[in-house]
């Protein structure tokens, strides 16, 4: 039943960040059901597939009474493209490199993030604020760590709500939301759980 | 036939020769190996926090102070001998950075400090390390050479 609500939760805040991106780029974004996963840290690979692999990362803490934190998860060839898209460029960019492109990506992800924390706001009648994006490309093993560890202390279980979004040009990215403990308790009481 | 054995977020394992330790994609995180060279064998970490004191609930492997005693336990029981321990370690970096803020934890430098004074207060050496940047670490231990092997995305491949 908490899963189920959670799932809700990623649906309607996925949903919207879908959208924007959809009418960002001018195309069609497809989005899974979202998963919600609730895994120890040492088995989090599980849920985030192989933890050397290089992805590009936009990270923004939502704050307010159901804070937590949101990342958008690209594959670098799917960074470059939305850049590339974004910035009408003719090719694809270096994105460790191009600050243009980067910068692009953080408004990208911005908008992405602010949709999702609207309609989750919306719905729950929550206020809740955003911090700005942070971008960086590494191994997602050590994103992730980064972004678990940033409030100084972790759960021996990560929750984590996950959507994948995808296009067309093989253009695939992830979208998850990690709600601080205090924020589930509130999430759920939208929905009387 | 030599295994590679996983270390996983906030877990640690111990392995002999030939086998080898690895740990994936440490961020601010350190990845802490103490060994011993002639019995070949070895113990590594994947550390999250500095230290259990400011936290008390949870796994205590992943906190510096207490995962390093129970790994050095483990190392005991087949038959370490401390005098020949040696430690090395990797990791701690800042991967995030908001714009026209500081980060207000800094929490892979504590973590890196932490790991230090820890292996410092056990007197075993801390022969090398590679710590801070910001950029992720994929490390590998070789039991039988002691060698550890450091591999980044964008800032190269290096052996300490």
């Amino acid at each position: 039943m908490r899963f189920e609500a959670l799932k809700e939760i990623g649906n309607i805040g996925s949903g919207n960040a879908a959208t924007s991106l959809s009418s960002m780029l001018q195309t069609r974004i497809d989005m899974s059901v979202p998963q919600v996963w609730l895994i120890p840290l040492e088995k989090i690979n599980l849920a985030m597939g192989d933890l050397d692999q290089t992805r590009v990362a936009l990270y923004l803490k939502v704050e307010g009474d159901a804070s937590g934190k949101a990342m958008f998860v690209l594959s670098e060839y799917s960074a470059q493209l939305i850049a590339k898209k974004l910035l009408y460029l003719p090719e694809l960019p270096d994105i460790f490199n191009d600050e243009m492109a980067q910068s692009a990506l953080k408004e990208a992800g911005n908008i992405m993030v602010s949709s999702f924390v609207i309609a989750l706001s919306t719905f729950s009648g929550i206020p809740l604020q955003l911090s700005t994006p942070a971008l960086a490309i590494d191994m997602i093993g050590a994103l992730l760590d980064a972004v678990l560890l940033e409030g100084g202390q972790i759960d021996d279980n990560v929750l984590i709500i996950d959507t994948k979004l995808s296009a067309a040009e093989e253009l695939e990215g992830k979208f998850l939301f990690i709600p601080d403990g205090g924020a589930l308790d509130k999430l759920l009481g939208v929905f009387g759980i | 036939m030599s295994n590679i054995i996983i270390v996983g977020m906030a877990d640690y394992k111990v392995g002999k020769m030939p086998d080898k330790l690895m740990t994936v994609g440490l961020g601010s995180c350190i990845g802490v190996c103490i060994y011993d060279l002639q019995l070949q064998i070895a113990g590594m970490a994947h550390i999250m926090l500095p230290s259990s004191k400011e936290i008390t609930k949870g796994n205590p492997a992943k906190f510096a102070d207490t995962c390093i005693e129970m790994m050095l336990g483990d190392l005991y029981k087949l038959g370490a001998v401390k005098a020949r321990l040696k430690a090395k370690m990797a990791g701690g970096a800042q991967m995030f950075s908001f714009a026209g803020k500081a980060p207000f934890l800094k929490i892979g430098e504590r973590n890196a400090q932490a790991v230090g004074d820890e292996i410092k207060k056990t007197g075993i050496p801390m022969l090398a390390f590679d710590v801070g940047g910001t950029f992720g670490r994929t490390i590998h231990f070789d039991i039988k050479s002691g060698d550890l092997n450091i591999r980044t995305i964008n800032h190269g491949e290096k052996v300490i």
